[in-house]
């Protein structure tokens, strides 16, 4: 069976029943998740991003000022 | 309301209610005790004396969690009964005398009366014959159990390992386990729902904070974890399991808020 206590070699060395040593370690109940820290780099990958777009538009618009400018 | 709604309401009723009832009262209403296998071993035609005793004993076990079949084996001796419970060996007869009151006997009907009256448990004290070692372990069921806020839905009984009239229901408990009838040492069953006999604390694991685990473990809510691999042997039983009365723990929590599961 499942339960069974597994063969022992003395009365001394014989396990107690698997119920009870999982009722005693807390195995009966539902184990509540891990939580587990993880490395945040969400702040520099929100500035690399704001930082590309601000050269992009300043870049954009540049060029834009600069060919209307040549054409006057 | 929208039938819809009304039967998920009710889903969720029952839902709720089945993770807040404890153990021991979850297994008497729900789980059916697992059925034993009578055989019946015979090589030649079964004769008419055979198979009136075959009905007698067929009518005997008719209301337990027990089969009876008839099996032609050409190499065998002579014919013989032999017990199982999930494909375990539990006892071989070779006589129909041998299985009078296999199913029924009076410490097990008086179990399951305590169980059916709402009791959490009856834990039941296997002795060895050594009065030294006896009085030792139950001193400490008993003060173990006088101690617990649960005392009084405990049924403490004990029985003598080599009580004729018990033959039978001690050989089960002696089955719980392979190795339980070569050891000669007290034995503290814990026997829950419909007569499901946990295996056992043995000798020195006779202890307070052993006892207190097991009234723990029955008085846990029934988590799916422990309805997937339940423990214990259902011992065999011809007896009625319908309107048991409602559990006493759950009273004695109500009162006393603080014993609900940790």
């Amino acid at each position: 069976m499942k339960q069974d206590t597994i063969t022992f070699d003395t009365l001394g060395n014989r396990p107690l029943p698997k119920w009870l040593t999982d009722q005693r370690d807390g195995l009966n109940r539902y184990q509540p998740e891990i939580m587990v820290m993880k490395e945040d780099k969400s702040l520099g990958v929100s500035f690399m991003i704001t930082g590309t777009i601000i050269l992009l538009v300043v870049t954009v618009l540049t060029i834009y000022i600069l060919r209307k400018n040549r054409k006057h | 309301m929208r039938p819809l709604y009304l039967k998920i309401l009710i889903l969720s009723a029952i839902l709720s209610l089945a993770c807040t009832t404890k153990v021991s009262e979850w297994v008497l209403i729900n789980a059916l005790p697992n059925e034993y296998v009578l055989a019946y071993y015979h090589k030649d035609t079964i004769s008419e004396t055979v198979k009136q005793h075959n009905s007698e004993i067929s009518a005997e076990i008719k209301s337990a969690n027990i089969q009876f079949r008839n099996i032609l084996k050409k190499d065998i001796d002579r014919p013989y009964y032999a017990l199982y419970y999930n494909n375990r060996l539990f006892g071989k007869y070779n006589d129909f005398r041998e299985l009078d009151e296999i199913a029924l006997s009076p410490l097990r009907k008086r179990i399951a009366g305590e169980l059916m009256a709402g009791k959490l448990c009856v834990m039941l004290y296997l002795k060895t014959g050594d009065p030294q070692k006896d009085e030792q372990g139950l001193q400490v069921v008993k003060k173990a159990v006088e101690a617990s806020p649960f005392g009084e839905t405990i049924t403490i009984v004990d029985l003598s390992r080599t009580s004729a009239e018990e033959k039978h229901f001690i050989s089960m408990l002696l089955n719980v386990e392979s190795d339980l009838k070569d050891i000669q040492q007290p034995m503290l069953f814990g026997i829950f729902a419909k007569l499901k006999a946990l295996e056992p604390l043995i000798a020195k694991g006779i202890t307070e904070e052993n006892i207190n685990l097991m009234i723990d473990f029955l008085t846990a809510d029934c988590s799916c974890l422990i309805k997937d691999d339940l423990p214990g042997t259902d011992i065999l039983f011809a007896g009625n399991w319908e309107n048991p009365a409602p559990a006493l723990v759950n009273g004695i929590i109500d009162a006393n808020p603080s014993l609900e599961h940790r």
